[in-house]
């Protein structure tokens, strides 16, 4: 069985190269438009990959068309019995257009790969994010983007690398400017402590007693999809839930998040979960360890108070 | 700038595509099989793709042309279509099949592109919600899009049309994308580009003489076995946290005390 996985960046298709691993596949190759360091070849032979196949950017470059008629002439090439392509953003529009191009059976953010009796089967989040649903794909190449996390990775022997370039058209769409993020990066998918915010707040100034715990304690501050979207007062890149970030912390504070199904898959790995509500049958309820039930604007102050004298800061 | 700055004279054709689905929010699990328990759940439209239908008349009130609204699935239902035109699109063609209950996005792009070239063939812009409420699939842009042979640009949080050329600004992980394509164009919208409209009683009973049609598999040139879906469903079910859910209550004083050990214990070492 061959696998051919790709991503839009080299880690993606490192991460991606190891999760494909699980699957025990004679062969994986992996396809991608950007260049990859040496540290990154050896990533990359560490998961198994024997050969790179380096697709020229411009198709990147010119949109996920491009992207997908130049993948779909590999496939073609390669004959794979699966393609996973990890689920960014590109990745993900990528994959729905090369799927319709090769009419393979897909499905989009799979967070579970598995071989099945007839094929393969995949496992995603369906209907707001509660729910499991086990796809099967019953089609040679069977197609997934996949949301998987990094497992252990390990340098070994650089895989060859081939240059592809299938001289193909497509509709293209063109970048005129990325605008980056004002703020400094953050990790919240490596972070082990979080302070989430919600809508129990009333005034983006409030946010103020969520930050002073968090840097009192050393968390990084998230929160849920009204904060960073219909509100914007905090970047988008802290948006924790089903279309934003997928998180896993010691600890995740919960302040005022009534725990709509779409936030929860976005903190349900996390190992604990305390929530301060003041709704005492907000669903939080239900999916936290310790559910307070309280005014924020009274037991915050309080509770910032209490932790400054007992961890003498 | 200049090319891009609103023109009266585009006057696009924007066909809006809008998905019925469960209410996500009201499901409950079924206590013992897990599955969701779908034939006691409300139906409404896709949340994204009201803001589909919020943008094309946006459009239409800057620009003029029309805002044509389709909706495929195994059984449409007229009322919440006649949601869509209250909120200003002029008409709205349906394709209700039984066989779409399993369709996969390979089969609801078929079933939508089947009935854009029936009710719609000259259109200039699609707009779709990035993703539906209840699949999350983000497929059906892109897919329309690879099938009419067009660029698409997905993620939009802010649109603006031009003479045959569309600018859009799109959130993607390293920041926003400001990005521009030839018309016809698929868009993809997200929660950000805009607030539906609420209609008022005017509207809603205005969108009642507006032209609502039902399209049959034979009318737009399908067959059930066009609608086989690639993809099949084996299995739903709820997922299920395991949580100590302790519930404290009382007086804020003592709230704060022991939320504050909580956290403590549960903290890791410290800083």
């Amino acid at each position: 069985m061959k696998v051919l996985v790709a991503g839009e960046k080299p880690e993606q298709v490192i991460t991606t190269a190891n999760y494909a691993k699980s699957l025990n596949p004679a062969q994986v190759v992996a396809a991608a438009f950007k260049p990859f360091t040496e540290n990154e070849l050896a990533m990359l032979g560490g998961a198994g990959v024997e050969k790179l196949i380096h697709i020229p950017e411009k198709y990147l470059a010119s949109g996920a068309a491009a992207s997908a008629a130049a993948l779909a002439e590999l496939v073609k090439k390669l004959d794979p019995a699966l393609v996973l392509i990890y689920a960014s953003k590109k990745g993900v529009e990528i994959c729905g257009r090369l799927a319709q191009r090769l009419d393979a059976a897909y499905a989009s953010e799979a967070f579970a790969v598995e071989k099945g009796e007839k094929g393969f089967v995949a496992k995603r989040l369906v209907l707001g994010g509660g729910y499991v649903a086990t796809v099967s794909l019953n089609s040679k190449p069977a197609l997934a983007s996949v949301k998987v996390s990094a497992s252990e990775t390990s340098q070994g022997m650089k895989p060859a690398v081939e240059e592809f370039d299938p001289g193909i058209d497509a509709p293209a769409v063109e970048v005129l400017e990325t605008i980056k993020p004002e703020k400094t990066r953050v990790d919240l998918e490596k972070a082990s402590l979080i302070v989430s915010v919600g809508r129990g707040f009333k005034k983006k100034e409030d946010l103020s007693l969520a930050e002073e715990l968090a840097k009192l304690i050393g968390a990084e501050i998230g929160c849920s999809r009204p904060i960073s979207g219909d509100l914007k007062w905090l970047e988008e890149e802290r948006h924790i839930g089903l279309s934003g970030k997928r998180v896993r912390p010691n600890l995740y504070i919960a302040l005022g998040i009534s725990g709509q199904v779409q936030h929860l898959v976005g903190m349900r790995d996390s190992k604990t979960v305390i929530a301060v509500n003041i709704d005492p049958n907000a669903p939080m309820a239900t999916e936290s360890d310790y559910y307070f039930v309280a005014d924020l604007y009274k037991i915050l102050p309080l509770t910032i108070e209490i932790l400054k004298k007992k961890l003498g800061s | 700038m200049g090319t891009y700055r609103m023109m009266s004279r585009t006057m696009p054709d924007i066909v809006v595509c809008v998905k019925q689905t469960v209410d996500v929010y009201q499901l409950k699990p079924h206590p013992e099989t897990l599955a969701p328990q779908l034939s006691q759940a409300q139906w409404k439209n896709s949340d994204f793709d009201l803001n589909a239908v919020e943008e094309a008349v946006r459009i239409k009130e800057k620009s003029g042309g029309k805002v044509v609204v389709v909706s495929v699935g195994p059984e449409v239902k007229q009322l919440l279509v006649r949601e869509c035109l209250a909120m200003g699109a002029d008409e709205a063609y349906i394709l209700s099949d039984p066989s779409l209950a399993q369709a996969d996005g390979a089969a609801t792009a078929k079933a939508l592109a089947a009935v854009i070239k029936t009710a719609s063939p000259k259109w200039d812009i699609i707009l779709c919600g990035e993703a539906s409420l209840d699949q999350n699939a983000y497929q059906t842009g892109p897919r329309l899009a690879e099938i009419f042979n067009v660029p698409h640009v997905s993620y939009v949080n802010k649109l603006e049309v031009g003479d045959r050329v569309l600018k859009a600004w799109r959130a993607v992980e390293d920041g926003v994308e400001v990005v521009s394509c030839s018309l016809p164009a698929v868009v993809t919208v997200g929660l950000e580009i805009n607030t539906p409209r609420l209609p008022s009683l005017l509207m809603i009973r205005a969108a009642q003489k507006k032209p609502l049609k039902e399209l049959s598999l034979n009318d737009v040139g399908l067959t059930k076995d066009d609608l086989m879906p690639r993809a099949e469903t084996l299995e739903v079910k709820a997922l299920k946290t395991e949580r100590r859910r302790q519930v404290f209550e009382g007086k804020v004083e003592e709230l704060a005390e022991k939320l504050a050990e909580r956290i403590i214990a549960h903290m890791g070492g410290r800083r």
